[in-house]
């Protein structure tokens, strides 16, 4: 918030009210899902409305200006989401603490997304993006941090934003191929597959839960539990293992990457 | 400091109407419940955005908000079944619909830099996703062996 100039904006009516009528188009719709192999495509409003955003930028509707005032509603939008996923973990707390140090651990395998991401982004040549992209899996809370760390408009914001777009349209779908795709060929247990599916997306998590469930049907209790509670978690510690841990670790990777490069460059 | 906080409110107020109203055409939910949920939420962010502002550490607001929002809703808060009640009648998909309507506006301006992004967005994504399933599975699995549940 203390980037954005929040004066005034409030008055631009003709924003909102587009931005209404593209919500009221987008929730009329609704959603739509149909099977590709193991995995599912879910279209939902939301995806929708981000798409008719940037068709309507384009047209006179919008103008440079009212694409700037965009801004800082984006960040208030996120504040009132995150205190939404507040009120969803809140009375399921003590559910969270009896599931165990399994369930609290494998969350810190979200770095694994740094360790295994940053120097992918880097070979291709990509900069201060690199950042914004591999520091998370990029849901609502982790864009929440970049877009309040960095500003919108920074490298950071854009490599977030285009990690949370692939996420929000290919997630399900790739969750779904890869959960399945792993538990048969790696020898680590379902068990841990499912716990891994929960990375605090909703739709990622019921996909790739669904073809673990189909690949072990004897285990489907267990699985959508594990997932569930996972979810769950994610939801609720992501962000901090963002803050303290992989934006730090990012941030440091990125240094020593960007140091060495430049090294190899001179000699 | 005063400005600010009676703009948040102007600004999450306009935000809340559309969220309500695209919660009763998407959701098929309008409610005085419904409202008050909303006016919980707004509350809350409100709460973090001041607090960001008083506390000298560098801790975005969502990570405040978020706190509130688990401490108003936990079994142990006395009156958190009311909050639950209330705000559980706000879907959270109707809030990321007008969220991603501003963003899609917003992004118009950095569309160019997107498509410069192209194919390698694709590429690093992959591995991000990749990364984090493999990271926790290998974890949860080493417990799991350790517990003596697998």
């Amino acid at each position: 918030m203390q980037h954005a100039e929040v004066r005034n904006i409030w008055k631009d009516w003709r924003l909102h009210v587009t931005v209404l009528l593209i919500v009221l188009g987008a929730e009329l719709v609704g959603s739509h899902e149909f099977a590709v192999g193991p995995g599912v495509v879910i279209l939902l409003p939301m995806l929708y409305a981000i798409i008719i955003g940037i068709m309507l930028y384009f047209t006179p509707v919008i103008s440079e200006k009212q694409s700037e005032k965009s801004e800082p509603l984006i960040v208030l939008g996120v504040a009132l989401l995150l205190a939404k996923i507040g009120v969803i973990i809140g009375p399921d707390l003590p559910e969270i603490i009896a599931a165990g140090p399994a369930l609290l651990l494998q969350e810190l395998g979200n770095v694994g997304t740094v360790l295994i991401a940053l120097p992918v982004a880097m070979l291709l040549g990509l900069r201060r993006e690199t950042v914004g992209m591999t520091h998370s899996v990029a849901r609502e809370p982790n864009v929440g941090l970049i877009m309040d760390k960095f500003g919108f408009n920074s490298p950071e914001g854009r490599g977030v934003m285009a990690m949370y777009i692939f996420g929000t349209v290919f997630g399900a779908i790739f969750m779904g191929l890869l959960a399945g795709l792993l538990a048969t060929v790696t020898p680590i247990h379902p068990l841990s597959f499912a716990m891994a599916s929960g990375i605090g997306s909703a739709s990622m998590m019921a996909a790739a839960s669904g073809s673990l469930i189909s690949l072990f049907p004897e285990m489907e209790g267990q699985i959508a539990a594990y997932a569930g509670a996972s979810n769950l978690l994610s939801l609720s510690t992501g962000l901090y293992v963002s803050i303290f841990i992989a934006l730090p670790l990012t941030e440091k990777l990125y240094k020593w990457f960007s140091k060495k490069k430049h090294k190899d460059e001179v000699t | 400091m005063l400005k600010n906080i009676q703009e948040w409110t102007l600004l999450l107020t306009v935000f809340g109407v559309v969220t309500l109203i695209g919660n009763w055409i998407g959701y098929d939910i309008f409610s005085i419940e419904a409202i008050l949920g909303m006016i919980v939420l707004i509350i809350v962010s409100l709460l973090g955005f001041i607090t960001q502002k008083i506390v000298p550490l560098n801790i975005p607001s969502v990570a405040y908000i978020a706190i509130y929002g688990v401490l108003i809703s936990m079994p142990w808060t006395p009156g958190s079944e009311i909050i639950v009640a209330w705000t559980s009648e706000i879907q959270l998909l109707a809030l990321t619909t007008p969220i991603l309507a501003y963003a899609g506006i917003a992004i118009g301006r950095s569309w160019t830099d997107f498509m410069k992004l192209g194919w390698r967005t694709i590429v690093v994504a992959s591995f991000v996703l990749f990364g984090t399933v493999l990271g926790s599975a290998l974890i949860a699995e080493v417990v799991l062996r350790m517990q003596g549940i697998i």
